[in-house]
Parts: structure tokens; C-alpha cells; sequence
């Protein structure tokens, strides 16, 4: 092989040796006394002939197949530099269709494919159970409660785990003045089962990690840095966190990931972390927790299976009589990417439709070019070309623009990647950025060489199957094209409409499920709303008590800014996800048993906030200043609490038991849009659940300083003064009542909601913004496609104009096939999309995956394209002159 | 379409194989370039087995090739440059085999071509 590179140099080697065999021969000859012409002559004869054995040595050291291939693609890149508008077209259409897949795949391969960011991570998992019901029911999910946490704890030898809580704002008070940052709870052994160790310090000790442990905290690189100005001596440093003293033990290096996804679906990124001190009650009585798994060295996967499997009978109760209830061990990567690995692959699909759509353009465009070759091909053939060598002198040429397109591809992607690289990110909570790296080009350059072969095949094979005889004899492109070479291109048009309906459904599809959730009835005011979110995981606010006087008092400084029209605070505000909790009825048609309790929504307020937001009262009263501790127990339900649950619709006056407590219902009020919220069942990012409110000044210390670890209260206040001037006059009013209390965000309605919608609104522009290019491909290629094969037809219709067709009969004539064509296109396309909008599913709200909507705008605008394309070249038929078609022929 | 030389003269049609076990062998007594070796195998064969002496390089570049020689521009006796070619300790092996899959062959044809026992 090292020869053929270098077989040229080897070749003048060689003849310098065999001129000085030569020449010794001669010398030879001249010494035996023969005159030097003589010499020469024998020498000569004896040698034989020095170029053809030069030749036979060329020849050896020659690779046939990539001599050919070589010669090829000379032959072909002078071809292609001979009609640039042709390759031009084509490298830019591929360049678009492959650009758009490394883009995608190079998102695919971060979260999908590349190793997760800790030390070995094929040997983490995470811990799940799986249950089934007797009847036969069956659910596995990631949570873990306490006791299944202290199962795997006391009952496994082979696996390290550690436990992870949720991640909560708190406030920070430092040097400079207080902070809102977020705090990540996990279990002593967590930093060493994630393997990453802290770089300064030490992680947390198990006597830490319980309850009356020291309160220590370990900070990440960036909070260490930004505001510890990264101090090499933090360790020992008190510091003020959620209201109580901390002491500073340990720095995280800045390579351990804290994203969203590698912090399990947290919601944020990590600034510090906090021992959990996890137990079975409290928070422990939830599956509220995750369990991080590392297998011990030299255990292999099966062996850890089988380490927390038997466990199991440790970590459930009351399993009942034929039911299963197991632990079982999830690849941490799985769990981190479980969410987004749907989203990626819709993607991925509507890329790879799109580069199909671009290879059919680009067959099209070969098509073409094929016609008009015809002569240069059938002089090849005639010439003693083989079929073969033709049809692999065409892929090489297909091979050579499908690199060419997928090099200036890589460069669409890597504008892609810095357009909406960090958008995306956002949105799948990548813990690396997107890179174009190795992986990616290797998979860009198969996909490229692969699509070569997609497009190139068809008009190859198409294009060396000509008469050599009657293609050389003919002098123009004249006669009627045969019937079998024009099935290729009705396939293309066929399968371009197809693809076309496919894609372009898809992204009707979720256009409309946004255009729904967006324009969903608020069942709310929206107009002139600020809302402040402030963190009450602190010790300041543990009394149930403290946290009514916070808020009467800063609510009185509020409504007394003028300009303010009224303000009020609640646990939840529309949009946002709710409290879930056990809620059953004890009196009215159906009681439930205390084992029945259903899973609620809970939302506490403060009086006045039906009235702040506008939410209509229906029936009874809102909660009003005088339900407070020791006066009766009262809660307000919703129109959809009612109707789920009151078959008669009569709720004033009924009871309701939560937390061990009986509620009278004393109001009904309109129902609002909330966040998906955990009860189960099927719905969308944002829905109107059944909820029920209760006053913040009867609810317990205990529960409150619970559900305060969990979720950040907010004040709402409805204004006509612009947020610039509402917003400091806002913070000055809460910094009056406690200057180290730092208020967490303040966001409009609109950032609420657009945030519950963000990556709906990623994924409709994305697949929109592909469901655009496939369009204008579709439209282009559609439009050479048949305006091709009317081109062809020029003469045949002429010739019936002259033989007395009217221009009527002759344009159906020319538009008919097209438009078949296309209708036959619009139908298998319309079946296929049909049977993957269920692949949408999850996707879809508001709108059934069949929305006839959708399905008949896509279906009259590919036909509308297809019409356009056949017409506007069967005008030109009309133009025809029949007597010098005739001539012509 | 590849050109098939001619053979050379009756006689000296050599087997490829045995061609490279004859250079092979002449490599056996030092190094020497291609004009070297043509001449050697004629005079040690008794001027019988005469060389098309071009023949030689095809064969040259497959022993290279194959690692069994290994080759070098020097001065040569006449004081012009000529390429030498010397055994690699392959070569070596290689040479062995030869000889030994020769005396098999010419053993056997012996045995074959032996006169007629009445």
C-alpha cells in the first residue's frame, strides 16, 4: 500500500537503475572488444524492453479499485466545475439537510452518548422501585422514602449509595449583605459515590448527616468564588444560611457538574450543599428522595441488581397478597436523560426527514442532469465502458458533492450550535456545551457518504440504462421519453410529498398545541400583576406564627404604596406547580375511608388574594382576616374540586380532612391555570386541577416549616405603576420588615407562564423552523421535478396541438400526472403521519394527533405547491407553436 | 487488459518462484546490484540458464516488497551508481524454504523420470 503512494518516485528510481545495467553491460561488452555501437545493440537485447517492464512494475505495485476511484473523482470534480449552478444547488441543499442533523446529533451525542461527567459513570445508577398490584397494576418510579433509603443503607454489601433531596432557594447572609442562592441537600457520601471529591476541605460526616449534627456546609467553585472571592482558607468560616449559623467545610472543584439534569431534575443549579439528615418521617415519609449508586470495585452490574433486590422485603410495608414491590437499580444516565431522550429523538426524526427531503432534491437535480448527459454517457459505453463503471463513476461523483455539501454542512451546525446552542442547553439541561467533536464529524461524514448513495443510486442506475445505439444516433433530446425511465421520477415526487406532509404535520401539530396552551383562559386577571418570591426554609420562619406577621405586616407597607391597587400572598401562584397532598371527604353523598384518601392540590393564602388576582368567587366566601388559630378550621375549594368530587355540586358547608384535620368548605371560587402538579393522570404542562385553599394563619408550624422546604411563597400585587418604579418601592417595603430576608425573584404572569411553556416553545419553533425548510426544499425540488418532466413532454404535446387538440385538453394533459402524482404523494404521507403522530403524543395538547386542521392545511399546501409547479411550465405549452414542434420533429 | 510479455527463450523459462529462489541465492554471496546478479546466474548455470536480464527488476521489486531484500544506491565497481540489494535475515529463512521445496521437487521428478526397470 505504501507503495502506490509512492509509486510515481519509485518508477524514476527504477529507470535510473536499469540505464546503469545498462551501462555496466556495455562496459562489459567494450572489455570483450566489441565497439561501443555493438555493445549497446547486445546490451539492449540482452535487457529486453525497459518501458514494459517498467510498466509490469507499476502495474504491481499498484491498488486497482482505488486507482479507479482516484481517476473517478478527478473526472467527476472536473464534471462538476463545468456546470456550477447544478453543483451549487446541490452542495447547498445537502448542506442544509446534513448541517441540521450534525446539529441535532451533536446534541443527541452530549446528553445521550457521551460518557456522564464523574469518574467511571458506567458504574452509577440510581435507585428504583418497582411495584405491582395484585390486580395487576404496575409502576416504577425514581423516588425513594426514608426507609427504603435505610434499606439500601443496613441491608447491601456490594454498592455505596448516598441520597440526594430536593434543591430549594435559601437565603445566604455574608459579608456584603444577604443572598438568594440554591442549596442542594445530600446525605454524608454523596461527593464520594458521585466521585468527585471537594477540593478544599472534606465532604459531610455521617454525624453530620443527622438530625442534631453540626450544621455545616460545602460551596460550590462558582458561590466560592463569586462570593467568597475564593479564599483558599473558607474552611472553618462561619457563615449565615436559611437564619442560623454554618460553618464553611469544604469547596467543590469547578468541573463537578451542577446543571440541572446532573443534580436530578432540580430546577436550577447547585450554589452550595447542606447535610439531608434523612429519616423516615418528614420529609422521609414521601418518596421525596433520590439514591445515588456506585458499585463497589469488581461488582459487576447483575451483581449490584442482585445486592439491592434483596433489600427489598426491607423497604416496603403491607406489600399486599400477590403484589410485588422491589428495588432495583437504574444507570444514573438513563434516569438524568429519561425526560429529555423523547424531545431529542422528535428531533432527530424531523432532521432526518429533512436531509431525506434534501437527498430526493438532490436525486431530482441528478435526474436531470443525467438527461442532458446522455450523449457523453452512451459515448462511454460505446467507447467500452462498462455499466457498472458508469453507474460507479456517477456514485463517485454523488459521493463527491455529499462531502463537499456535508463539509459546508458542518459549518450550518456549528452556527446552529452557537445560535441556539445555549437555548437548548437550557432546555435539556446539558452539563457539557455542545461541541462539534470527534464523534460528530465521524457520524457527519458516514451520514454524508450514506445519502450519497440515498440520492445517487436511483439516477445512476437510471441514467446508464440507455440505448447506446439510439442515444448516440439521435441528434437532439427528441421522441417521447419511454415509459419506464419516467417511474424514478415519479417516485421522487411521491416520496418528496410524502416526506413533506409528514414533517410539516408534526410541526402543525405543536404550532397548535402552543397557540393552545398560550391562549388557555387564565380563569384570572393578567393584567398589571408583579409577583415576589422570597425563601421561608429558614430558621427566622419556623413558627407558624412569624410567618402571619411577616406577611401582614409587609402586605399592609405594600398596599399602602400608592398606586398599588391591592396585594395579597400565597404558597402557589398561578402557573406554578401546587402542594400535593392526601385530601378525603368526611361527610356529603360518598365518605371517603381513611385509607382513601386522594391526592390534592393544597395552596395556602393569605386573605384578599382571590380579590388581588381576580379569581371570581362563585359561591360563600373568599378567606377573610378572621380565620385565624382557634377559630373554626376553613377551607375555599374550585369549580374543578367540585365537580370532581361533588357529583350534586354542593360543597358549601361539607368537610374535608388533610393532615389529620377537618376543614368546612365556606367558599367556591373559579378555577385557575396551575403547573402540571403530581397527582397523576394525564395532562399538560399547565392544566386547571382540582385545588383547595386554606388560610396560612390556621395551618402548623410543623407543616408550614415542611412545605416551606419544598416551595417558595410569593406576594402578589396588582399595580397601574410600571414595574421599574413598583419593584424598588417593592423591596424597600420588605426590607423594612426584615432587612436580611432577600427577596428570591420577581416575575410578571407572562414570565410565569412563558417559563412553564419554555420548552414547548424550544421544541414548536425548532421543529417549525425545520417544518420551513423542508417546505422550501419540498417546494423546489417538487417544482424541478415536474416542471422537468413537462419540459419533456414539450414536443409530444405540440404535436397534439397540431393534430387538433384543443389548449384545454392539453394542459390537463401536461398537469394531470404532476398533480396524481402528488395526490398519491399527499395520501401515503397523510397515512404515515397518522400513525407517528402518536409518537407525538406526549407532545400534544389541546389538539388530537389527527387534528383535522392540521392534516387539511398540510394536505392543500403541498397540493397547492404541486398545482403551482405542474402549471406554471404547462403555460408555456400554450406558447407552443404546433407547426414548428412538427418541424422540429 | 494487461500485456503479457512474451517468454524468453525456451529453456530459460523460469517459474516466477524459481527466479526469486535463484536471486535469492546469488544474494547469498553478497550484496550486488541487478547486473551483478544476471550475470552471476548465468555463469554459475553454465550459461544455460539465461536471464531475459529485464526480467530480473519484476521480480527485484516483488522480493522488496515482500521484505526478503532490502536495497541501497552505492558505487559500483565500474565507479558508476547502481542500486545494491543484500538479504534480510527474512530473506534468509525464506531462502532456506526454498531450497529445501526444491530438493522435495527435484527429488520427486527424479523419482518419476527414472529409467524404465526392465
Amino acid at each position: 500500500m505504501r507503495r502506490f503512494f509512492r509509486r510515481g518516485r519509485l518508477d524514476a528510481e527504477r529507470a535510473r537503475e536499469m540505464q546503469a545495467h545498462l551501462d555496466h553491460a556495455v562496459d562489459d561488452l567494450i572489455a570483450a572488444g566489441r565497439t561501443r555501437d555493438e555493445a549497446l545493440r547486445e546490451a539492449r537485447r540482452r535487457f529486453g524492453n525497459p518501458t514494459a517492464i517498467r510498466e509490469e512494475i507499476y502495474r504491481m505495485n499498484s491498488v486497482p479499485v482505488l486507482e479507479t476511484v482516484v481517476r473517478d473523482a478527478r473526472y467527476a470534480l472536473r464534471m462538476l466545475r463545468k456546470t456550477p449552478g447544478f453543483t451549487l444547488a446541490a452542495v447547498v441543499t445537502l448542506a442544509l439537510g446534513i448541517g441540521a442533523n450534525a446539529a441535532v446529533f451533536s446534541a443527541v451525542n452530549a446528553l445521550l452518548f457521551e460518557p456522564l461527567p464523574f469518574p467511571q459513570p458506567d458504574r452509577l445508577a440510581v435507585l428504583e422501585h418497582h411495584i405491582r398490584s395484585p390486580k395487576g397494576g404496575e409502576n416504577r418510579s425514581g423516588g425513594s422514602n426514608g426507609r427504603m433509603w435505610e434499606a439500601v443503607r443496613d441491608h447491601t454489601s456490594k454498592i455505596d449509595a448516598a441520597v440526594v433531596g430536593g434543591t430549594s432557594g435559601v437565603n445566604l447572609v455574608a459579608d456584603e449583605g444577604a443572598a438568594y442562592v440554591f442549596q442542594q441537600r445530600v446525605s454524608a457520601g454523596y461527593f464520594h459515590v458521585m466521585g468527585i471529591p471537594p477540593m478544599i476541605g472534606r465532604e459531610f460526616t455521617p454525624d453530620e448527616d443527622r438530625a442534631g449534627g453540626n450544621p455545616v456546609v460545602v460551596l460550590n467553585h462558582d458561590l466560592w468564588t463569586r462570593v467568597f472571592g475564593g479564599n483558599p482558607s473558607i474552611v472553618g468560616r462561619p457563615i449565615r444560611l436559611r437564619g442560623e449559623a454554618y460553618t464553611v467545610i469544604g469547596v467543590m472543584p469547578a468541573d463537578f457538574p451542577v446543571t440541572q439534569r446532573s443534580s436530578f431534575q432540580a430546577g436550577s443549579a447547585v450554589d452550595l450543599w447542606t447535610p439531608l439528615k434523612p429519616s423516615r418521617t418528614g420529609e422521609g415519609s414521601g418518596t421525596n428522595f433520590e439514591v445515588v449508586v456506585r458499585l463497589k470495585d469488581g461488582i459487576s452490574w447483575a451483581e449490584g441488581q442482585n445486592d439491592v433486590h434483596g433489600a427489598s422485603s426491607e423497604a416496603f410495608v403491607n406489600v399486599p397478597e400477590g403484589g410485588i414491590a422491589e428495588l432495583e437499580l437504574l444507570p444514573m444516565r438513563d434516569s438524568m436523560t429519561a425526560e429529555v431522550r423523547q424531545p431529542l429523538l422528535l428531533l432527530w426524526g424531523a432532521v432526518a426527514i429533512v436531509l431525506l427531503i434534501a437527498c430526493v432534491n438532490v436525486a431530482g437535480l441528478l435526474l436531470a442532469r443525467g438527461a442532458t448527459r446522455t450523449r457523453e454517457i452512451a459515448t462511454r459505453m460505446a467507447l467500452g465502458s462498462g455499466r457498472g463503471a458508469v453507474i460507479r463513476q456517477l456514485l463517485v461523483e454523488s459521493a463527491i458533492l455529499a462531502l463537499l455539501g456535508g463539509g459546508l454542512g458542518l459549518l450550518v451546525a456549528w452556527g446552529v450550535l452557537t445560535g441556539i446552542g445555549s437555548l437548548g442547553a437550557d432546555v435539556f439541561g446539558l452539563w457539557q456545551p455542545l461541541v462539534l467533536n470527534l464523534r460528530v464529524l465521524v457520524v457527519t461524514i458516514a451520514v454524508a457518504l450514506g445519502t450519497s448513495v440515498v440520492f445517487g443510486l436511483i439516477p445512476a442506475v437510471q441514467t446508464s440504462r440507455l440505448d447506446v445505439q439510439a442515444a448516440l444516433a439521435e441528434t437532439g433530446t427528441r421522441g417521447v421519453a419511454g415509459s419506464s425511465n419516467r417511474w424514478p421520477r415519479r417516485i421522487l415526487v411521491v416520496s418528496e410529498v410524502a416526506l413533506g406532509v409528514i414533517l410539516l404535520v408534526s410541526a402543525g401539530l405543536l404550532i397548535r398545541t402552543f397557540i393552545h396552551l398560550r391562549d388557555l383562559a387564565p380563569g384570572f386577571d393578567e393584567s398589571n400583576l408583579i409577583t415576589a418570591s422570597v425563601s421561608m426554609q429558614d430558621a427566622r420562619y419556623r413558627d407558624a406564627a412569624a410567618v402571619a406577621r411577616l406577611f401582614d405586616d409587609s402586605l399592609a407597607r405594600i398596599r399602602a404604596i400608592p398606586g398599588v391597587q391591592d396585594a395579597a400572598a400565597g404558597l402557589g401562584m398561578p402557573y406554578s406547580r401546587l402542594l400535593n397532598d392526601g385530601i378525603r371527604r368526611v361527610d356529603g353523598p360518598v365518605i371517603d375511608k381513611p385509607e382513601d384518601t386522594t391526592c390534592g392540590n393544597v395552596n395556602w393564602v393569605t386573605p384578599r388574594f382571590f380579590e388581588t388576582l381576580g379569581i371570581p368567587i362563585r359561591e360563600g366566601r373568599g378567606i377573610q382576616a378572621g380565620d385565624v388559630t382557634g377559630a373554626p378550621l376553613v377551607t375555599v375549594v374550585n369549580d374543578a374540586f367540585v365537580a370532581r368530587y361533588y357529583k350534586d355540586g354542593q360543597a358549601i358547608g361539607r368537610h374535608i380532612a388533610t393532615e389529620g384535620r377537618t376543614l368546612q368548605i365556606v367558599g367556591v371560587v373559579g378555577n385557575t391555570q396551575q403547573g402540571n402538579s403530581g397527582c397523576g393522570g394525564r395532562v399538560g404542562p399547565i392544566t386547571q386541577p382540582p385545588c383547595i385553599y386554606v388560610p396560612v394563619t390556621q395551618l402548623s408550624s410543623g407543616f408550614l416549616t415542611i412545605i416551606h422546604v419544598w416551595f417558595e411563597p410569593s406576594w402578589v400585587v396588582r399595580s397601574s405603576l410600571p414595574p421599574a418604579s413598583l419593584v424598588p418601592q417593592l423591596r424597600q417595603a420588605i426590607q423594612q420588615i426584615n432587612a436580611e430576608l432577600p427577596i428570591a425573584q420577581i416575575k410578571t404572569i407572562d414570565d410565569l407562564r412563558g417559563q412553564k411553556l419554555t420548552s414547548q416553545r424550544f421544541m414548536m419553533w425548532l421543529v417549525a423552523g425545520l417544518g420551513l425548510i423542508a417546505l422550501v426544499l419540498a417546494g423546489v425540488g417538487l417544482q424541478g421535478l415536474i416542471a422537468s418532466s413537462v419540459n419533456e413532454r414539450t414536443r409530444e404535446i405540440g404535436i397534439r396541438l397540431a393534430l387538433g387538440a384543443s389548449a384545454r385538453q392539453a394542459i390537463a394533459a401536461v398537469v394531470m400526472p404532476g398533480l396524481i402524482l402528488a395526490l398519491v404523494g399527499v395520501v401515503i404521507g397523510a397515512a404515515v403521519a397518522l400513525w407517528s403522530a402518536r409518537l407525538l403524543q406526549s407532545f400534544v395538547w389541546g389538539v388530537t394527533p389527527a387534528d383535522p386542521l392540521t392534516f387539511a392545511g398540510v394536505l392543500a399546501l403541498l397540493l397547492a405547491i404541486a398545482f403551482a409547479a405542474s402549471v406554471i411550465p404547462a403555460l408555456r405549452v400554450l406558447r407552443l407553436d404546433p407547426a414548428s414542434t412538427l418541424r422540429a420533429e | 487488459m494487461t500485456i503479457k510479455r512474451k517468454p524468453a527463450k525456451p529453456g530459460s523459462d523460469l517459474l516466477q518462484g524459481t527466479l526469486d529462489m535463484l536471486v535469492l541465492r546469488t544474494l547469498r554471496l553478497g550484496d550486488a546490484h541487478g547486473y551483478t546478479i544476471a550475470r552471476l546466474i548465468d555463469q554459475r548455470s553454465d550459461a544455460f540458464l539465461q536471464v531475459e536480464q529485464g526480467s530480473l527488476y519484476p521480480a527485484l521489486n516483488r522480493l522488496e516488497d515482500r521484505g526478503w531484500v532490502d536495497s541501497y544506491w552505492a558505487t559500483s565497481e565500474n565507479n558508476r551508481r547502481a542500486r545494491y540489494y543484500c538479504l534480510t535475515p527474512k530473506g534468509r529463512r525464506q531462502l532456506q524454504l526454498e531450497r529445501e521445496r526444491w530438493a522435495q521437487l527435484v527429488r520427486a521428478i527424479g523419482l518419476v523420470m527414472r529409467p524404465a526397470e526392465e
